[in-house]
């Protein structure tokens, strides 16, 4: 056990600190995955809130690097770290603080499960209206540091719009908060916006408040497929109804393929609320489709496993080789950029024009960099998540081009002044 | 004598690199035109800035902030200067950017539901420009009429129909700003999260303190297909409050929920005179629901019902949007009536957790009766934001300061059951003072950063937001012995 390890030990204890040799397997492959070189940090689980203030305070003294994370189901994304020394996972503190029925809210800390959560939630008839990857083991902190939500931003927005309070263990250790446990609240600067997205570079969340929604009394999907033309007619139209989906995607033809759900493109439409307006609302998409000679169909009963069965797809890359893109284009420009990508994965929510882009194993560097230009020339961007790490140490993942870096910069520089967390994962 | 000629000097070159940029209209310097610009929504602070000037463009906006940035000459931005915590209150010494003659819209894209505008667009401009495609900007002040686009970015305005559809920091795609050194930067963009910092989060809700937003790009919302205005009424706050529990716990959110308690009904009533407040009623809620037809129709018995059960005694609806309107009227014209119960009022913006309503207005009603000043309440119940008017007579020496106090006890009162100090008017100059009531040191001093990263200097609106020693002594040092306090606050 080395000197890092041995000092942890005296805050954490020796069953919260794991030497690189002990790590299990496929956590060490996880956390390689993230750094540039081949370091070999130490993992620290603190269990408290005040336990991982202390971990960060004597890194701080130490100048330890830290690349902070939860439960690790996204430390593929982003940028490789660099000359990581300690890895601290949030997984032990996962205390829920307060579910304010009444008041729509819900305070928890930030290595709180997901999917427990939910199930919390639920028994009050109520959710938190995000749909993050690997919802089984993501942990609320880490969706918020990656803004990880999919196509429920059609009505309740990003994970940016949701969140209300954050507190935060700062690089020299002390607890810091913003916002509040209120849904309308201006006081101070808004450090939930700018922790969300941040990938734990200015600070270590500890614990997160959430609006949470009302558990709608129905749910139903309409999926449509058929030539891109009539797609984007479709989505059009659906633009300009008065109708209400929660989500809405546009799905790339092998994507349609691969879930077995038609042919050509697709337009994967969800809409929950009461019964009635449910079914109305349903039939006349479908109905709209069948107009525009687009092949149709309602799904009720079986549509949760649709929708799991297309974040399968889009979200768990069978091989490492693979690369996944985070996008945004223009939403008038979505059709356009799926055609151009007919035989990938690939998925754009109609309303954000926010999606995600799944390269096979064999694609180039200079595909994925056309593609990037392409999606800046429709008003948007494309941020590699995952990829070969081979490809990460030699392309610009996050592809911003934007004048804003030097700010970004000045931001980080006054957040964590030596570059002690996650150094290099972020922009700039 | 001495000083005013000294003051008279370093001014006068100054005045003429403005004018080199924007031409002598656009530079206001005469004493008496400089008094309109005295103070903003909060008129018992009153400062006259040096010089106002007007600029049309980005450019001309930067070129004034770098001459700002060069001379180290404090400036302040201001919309149409009706903002309720002093945000755009100028300080002795100071440049006054108005962005008045920054009015235009400058694109608007219906297929993309955005339109980008300066930041002196006035915010129902921008509903009336789409709402004939059938859109709307849903951030809706009850100043929208008067109030610009600029200033509600920098104060993230809410408005009455916030609860369902968020407040403005949620409807801004991306901004082009002038930085506090007259760098021109762009953040975000036409479509959300776009890489890096969320920058445009950070700014909206800035307050001025980080430079200014010369475009701004804002989404647009559709049109709900039918939309319903229930009003009920009440005997008892309490009953309204339970209602407000009830169709929440019930799972319906509607689009706005606001309440009015019986002084504020009358102010309303004397004033407008819109006949649909009864006079004698403790209580009004006012529920605007929006959606799909069957939607409307179904929430609109469920809440009916709920009202009922918890003793309402009239209930009136209203879908046309003339009656909805003449529902609404009253309750956007509150604050106005408050000014003709009595010679000054003083408004209040502290949010709550909406279940602690009954417990909180008690407590208000018993400060009410211990400083002997009337309180009118009316609030955006949905989201529980509270608008305590405390009415009081200016003229009285002294009584501003005790109506402040009472003010901030309110504010205390909110802290302390788990809310803010404020839910959409700011904090400005007007409750700097209590922000350590709500933060640490440390979490002020963490804020510090930002704004060390984009106002090095400290020349964007100085003295706003923070407590400083020399404003807010005694809370400043109040706070030194809670430092250690942060975890078990959040």
């Amino acid at each position: 056990m080395n000197a890092i390890a041995q000092k942890l030990e005296t805050i954490v204890g020796s069953s919260g600190v794991v030497a690189w040799d002990d790590i299990e397997a496929k956590h060490r492959e996880r956390i390689q995955q993230a750094i540039a070189i081949e370091n070999y940090p130490c993992l620290t689980y603190p269990q408290t809130q005040a336990e991982l203030a202390d971990v960060v305070t004597c890194a701080y003294k130490n100048q330890w690097k830290i690349l902070p994370c939860g439960s690790m189901t996204k430390l593929d994304w982003g940028g490789l770290a660099q000359g990581v020394q300690i890895v601290i996972s949030t997984e032990r503190i996962h205390q829920l603080i307060e579910h304010a029925v009444g008041d729509l809210t819900v305070t928890a800390e930030a290595g709180i499960l997901f999917a427990d959560l939910q199930t919390t939630l639920a028994t009050a008839g109520q959710f938190l209206a995000l749909d993050p990857t690997r919802p089984e083991s993501a942990t609320l902190g880490g969706i918020v540091a990656t803004a990880d939500t999919s196509s429920l931003r059609q009505r309740y927005g990003g994970v940016r719009d949701q969140l209300l309070g954050i507190s935060f263990v700062r690089a020299d250790g002390k607890i810091a908060k913003a916002g509040g446990r209120v849904v309308k609240n201006v006081a101070g600067y808004d450090l939930m916006k700018l922790f969300t997205g941040s990938y734990g570079t200015l600070g270590i969340i500890t614990a997160v408040t959430f609006r949470v929604y009302p558990i709608p009394e129905a749910s139903s999907t309409v999926v449509l497929t058929g030539n891109s033309d009539a797609i984007a007619q479709a989505v059009t139209s659906l633009r300009a109804s008065a109708l209400t989906p929660v989500a809405s995607d546009l799905l790339s033809k092998q994507l349609v393929t691969n879930l077995d759900i038609g042919q050509g493109l697709g337009l994967v439409v969800r809409f929950q609320s009461l019964a009635a307006s449910v079914q109305q609302q349903a039939t006349s998409l479908l109905e709209l489709g069948q107009q525009l000679n687009l092949q149709g169909l309602i799904y009720v009963d079986d549509e949760t496993e649709l929708w799991q069965a297309l974040q399968q797809q889009m979200r768990s890359p069978t091989k490492p080789t693979e690369i996944t893109c985070k996008i945004g284009v223009l939403p008038t420009n979505a059709v356009a950029t799926l055609t151009q990508f007919n035989s990938h994965m690939g998925l754009i929510h109609t309303s954000s024009g926010l999606g995600l882009l799944r390269f096979d194993a064999d694609v180039d560097k200079q595909s994925i960099l056309q593609m990037r230009d392409f999606c800046h020339s429709q008003g948007g961007f494309l941020t590699v998540l995952s990829a070969p790490k081979a490809f990460k140490e030699t392309t610009d993942v996050w592809g911003y081009q934007g004048n804003a870096l030097s700010m970004m910069q000045r931001m980080k520089q006054q957040f964590d002044p030596n570059n002690l967390l996650s150094p290099f994962r972020f922009v700039g | 004598m001495l000083l005013r000629n000294q003051q008279h000097s370093k001014w006068k070159p100054l005045i003429k690199q403005f004018e080199a940029v924007l031409g002598k209209n656009g530079v206001v310097q005469r004493k008496e035109e400089l008094i309109t610009y005295e103070c903003d929504g909060l008129t018992s602070y009153r400062q006259r800035p040096a010089v106002v000037v007007l600029p049309r463009t980005t450019e001309q906006v930067a070129e004034i902030v770098k001459i700002c940035d060069r001379n180290s000459i404090p400036f302040i931005a201001r919309g149409s200067g009706t903002g309720l915590s002093g945000g755009a209150l100028p300080i002795e010494d100071c440049v006054l950017i108005v962005t008045a003659m920054m009015r235009q819209i400058l694109k608007v894209d219906l297929e993309n539901q955005q339109v980008i505008v300066q930041p002196g667009v006035i915010n129902n401009w921008v509903t009336q420009t789409v709402s004939g495609a059938g859109f709307y900007y849903a951030p809706d002040p009850s100043s929208q009429i008067i109030c610009s686009i600029g200033g509600n970015v920098a104060e993230n305005s809410g408005g009455v129909h916030c609860l369902k559809y968020g407040v403005t920091t949620n409807h801004v795609l991306g901004l082009k700003l002038v930085l506090p050194d007259g760098t021109i930067t762009e953040v975000g963009g036409q479509v959300p999260e776009m890489p890096g910092y969320d920058l445009t989060g950070v700014f909206v809700g800035s307050e001025g303190t980080l430079g200014i937003a010369t475009e701004i790009t804002l989404k647009i919302l559709k049109t709900a297909e039918s939309i319903c205005v229930l009003l009920a009424d009440f005997t008892s706050v309490e009953a309204a409050g339970a209602a407000v529990s009830d169709i929440i716990s019930a799972g319906i959110i509607p689009a706005g929920m606001e309440m009015m308690d019986n002084l504020s009904i009358n102010a309303v009533e004397d004033v407008v005179a819109t006949g649909c407040y009864p006079r004698d009623a403790q209580a009004i809620l006012l529920v605007e629901i929006d959606g799909l037809a069957v939607e409307v129709a179904t929430n609109k018995q469920r809440i009916a019902d709920i009202c009922k059960q918890n003793g309402a005694r009239n209930i009136t609806t209203a879908n046309d949007p003339e009656t909805r309107l003449k529902l609404w009227k009253g309750r956007k014209a509150a604050f106005a009536a408050a000014g003709h119960l009595s010679p000054d009022y003083y408004v209040q913006d502290g949010v709550i957790p909406r279940t602690q309503l009954p417990f909180v207005l008690q407590e208000i009603e018993n400060l009410s009766k211990q400083y002997g000043y009337r309180i009118a309440n009316v609030f955006h119940a949905g989201d529980g934001n509270l608008h305590p008017l405390i009415l009081y007579n200016n003229s009285i020496p002294g009584a501003l300061e005790q109506v402040e106090e009472l003010g901030g006890e309110i504010l205390k009162l909110c802290v302390k059951v788990g809310g803010s100090i404020s839910g959409e008017h700011g904090i400005g100059a007007d409750k700097r003072c209590y922000m350590p009531d709500m933060f640490t040191q440390t979490d002020l001093e963490t804020m510090q950063y930002i704004r060390q990263a984009f106002n090095p200097k400290g020349l964007a609106n100085p003295g706003k937001i923070f407590p400083t020693p020399r404003t807010c002594g005694e809370a400043a040092r109040a706070e030194l012995a809670n430092k250690f306090d942060s975890v078990e606050r959040f």
